[in-house]
């Protein structure tokens, strides 16, 4: 999945990676060997206490390694598990500073801010002090501050904790664009259904070490999307919409059947439609439970 | 690095942490120093106050941003940056706020040696007093970032540790601070106005490698 063009710091490489607190304390990773690549999406499972949050520190380049080594520094945002409200700024203020961190100018930086906090639904606490905040006021401006300025690399940990249900879907659909606009995209949750049949690789932590899971994720009932689309006399399906699809078969009259997951569909439809020459969406609709589910 | 410097700027003044040393250095400065009295006697004076209120507002900066912000604003520049920004908001308060004492002790003080023998002019004072207090706001810096995260955790440890450091660094023989400070003492006995240039020299680079140890190990350690 290497591609030529793509600046090597946007590779991060973990080689034998070990970390341990304290220079006699017990090891929490051993022998990690770990690769993220650009626009892939990347799930890390494990029980609680076994090292996951370690694991994402150390993708941020938050915390060094012990022992191994960690190559590739992407543009990082991290947001943590739980986010403290205890900062002397209001929502818009605290975002707008954190955009500028991020690299973004002042003007931009808070033009983001009003973007992201009207999509995850929390425009009205713009200018509410983050000490007034709820918790879900707080992980939403934490969530937001990872996306202002659209990094290489997005560490989630338990990100969807504390979010209302329309947030959570939110911030699904933003890792979808995220991934499809070629960043990589690195989480951990709680919930086993989060993002289902989206990730490219899910890891176990185990002992302190980290086991791919081989078995193919099965998206749960009703979190896919099917769209039918049609393309130009003879064009063939855009790379990208490839890509995002879990499975792709062709119909009559040069149409297309695509299932997707539920969280990705607004990108494949956006990627469809801005396709040049663009493609023409004949139907969308939830995906039957009985269509099998496997990649291609 | 520009961001995160008025990031970290905004965060000390808005959170008012600030006030207290502010008040107790002005508080020290009114009680040790009245206007009329020889100039450098007095800068001597401001700046070994000084010291002390650079390690605390090195506290304030380091312990004002709750561990998570921290990370958040860690991640896309590395913790040594936003650590050494951190650090570098303090140190430049303290040197604010030490400048501002030294010039209107400049302007209120005695232009004389101890006694009224000997004048001394007030623009090479002023010089003199600023550079003394440079290498105290430095070495106070220095004392901050040695005595808290990532080296020291929690304040029962990291507090004495703090006023030890600062008491020290501010009595040693052989520390820029207190060759810098007792300068300006003899210099006031003398009328010989000093220019503390070595101990300017030897405070820079002690806390440019005090800065470097605590920025190397912000990635080590449990945040």
């Amino acid at each position: 999945m290497l591609q030529k063009n793509e600046p090597m710091h946007r590779h991060l490489r973990l080689t034998a990676v070990g970390r341990r607190y304290g220079v006699r304390g017990p090891w929490v990773l051993r022998g990690v060997d770990l690769a993220i690549v650009p626009g892939t999406l990347t799930r890390i499972e494990g029980a609680n206490g076994t090292g996951k949050s370690t694991l994402l520190r150390l993708l941020a380049r938050l915390d060094a390694p012990t022992e191994g080594r960690i190559t590739g520094r992407p543009r990082t945002a991290y947001v943590p598990e739980r986010f403290p409200s205890a900062l002397p700024f209001t929502a818009a203020g605290y975002l707008t500073r954190l955009g500028t961190v991020h690299g973004l100018s002042r003007a931009s930086a808070a033009r983001a801010a009003g973007v992201w906090l009207e999509r995850f639904g929390a425009a009205g606490y713009a200018g509410t002090p983050m000490a007034r905040l709820s918790k879900g006021g707080s992980q939403k401006v934490a969530v937001a501050q990872a996306l202002l300025a659209d990094p290489e690399l997005l560490v989630l940990d338990e990100a969807w904790t504390g979010l209302d249900a329309a947030a959570r879907a939110e911030l699904e659909r933003a890792v979808a664009e995220r991934t499809a606009a070629g960043g990589a995209v690195v989480f951990v949750d709680h919930d086993p259904r989060r993002l289902a049949g989206a990730p490219d690789a899910t890891y176990i932590v185990v002992d302190g070490g980290l086991e791919r899971r081989t078995a193919v994720d099965a998206p749960a009932a009703g979190a896919c999307a099917v769209v039918v689309a049609r393309g130009p006399a003879g064009a063939r399906l855009p790379a990208e919409a490839a890509r995002l699809a879990v499975s792709a078969e062709e119909t009559a009259h040069g149409g297309h059947r695509l299932t997707v997951p539920a969280a990705r569909s607004d990108v494949l439809l956006r990627t469809l439609l801005t396709a040049r020459p663009p493609w023409h969406v004949v139907s969308v609709a939830p995906a039957p439970p009985s269509i099998p589910e496997t990649r291609p | 690095m520009t961001a995160l410097l008025r990031y970290h700027a905004e965060l000390l003044l808005r959170s008012q942490r600030w006030l207290p040393p502010a008040i107790l250095y002005a508080a020290f400065l009114a009680v040790g120093v009245q206007g009329g009295q020889p100039v450098l006697d007095s800068l001597g004076y401001t700046a070994a106050g000084l010291l002390p209120v650079a390690a605390w507002l090195v506290r304030i900066c380091v312990t004002g941003e709750p561990p998570a912000a921290r990370a958040c604003a860690a991640a896309p520049r590395g913790p040594a940056r936003a650590h050494l920004a951190c650090l570098l908001t303090a140190l430049l308060a303290a040197a604010l706020l030490g400048t501002a004492a030294t010039v209107v002790l400049t302007l209120i003080s005695d232009p004389a040696s101890n006694g009224d023998r000997v004048p001394v002019p007030r623009p090479a004072a002023g010089a003199a007093g600023l550079s003394a207090v440079l290498v105290c706001a430095l070495l106070g810096a220095a004392v901050g970032a040695l005595t808290h995260w990532p080296l020291l955790r929690g304040a029962g440890r990291a507090v004495p540790a703090m006023l030890l450091g600062a008491l020290l660094a501010t009595v040693v023989a052989g520390s820029p601070a207190r060759a810098a400070v007792s300068g300006l003492v003899t210099g006031s006995q003398s009328g010989r106005v000093p220019v503390p240039l070595l101990p300017l020299a030897g405070a820079a680079l002690l806390t440019a490698a005090a800065f470097a140890v605590a920025c190397a190990l912000t990635a080590r350690r449990t945040p």
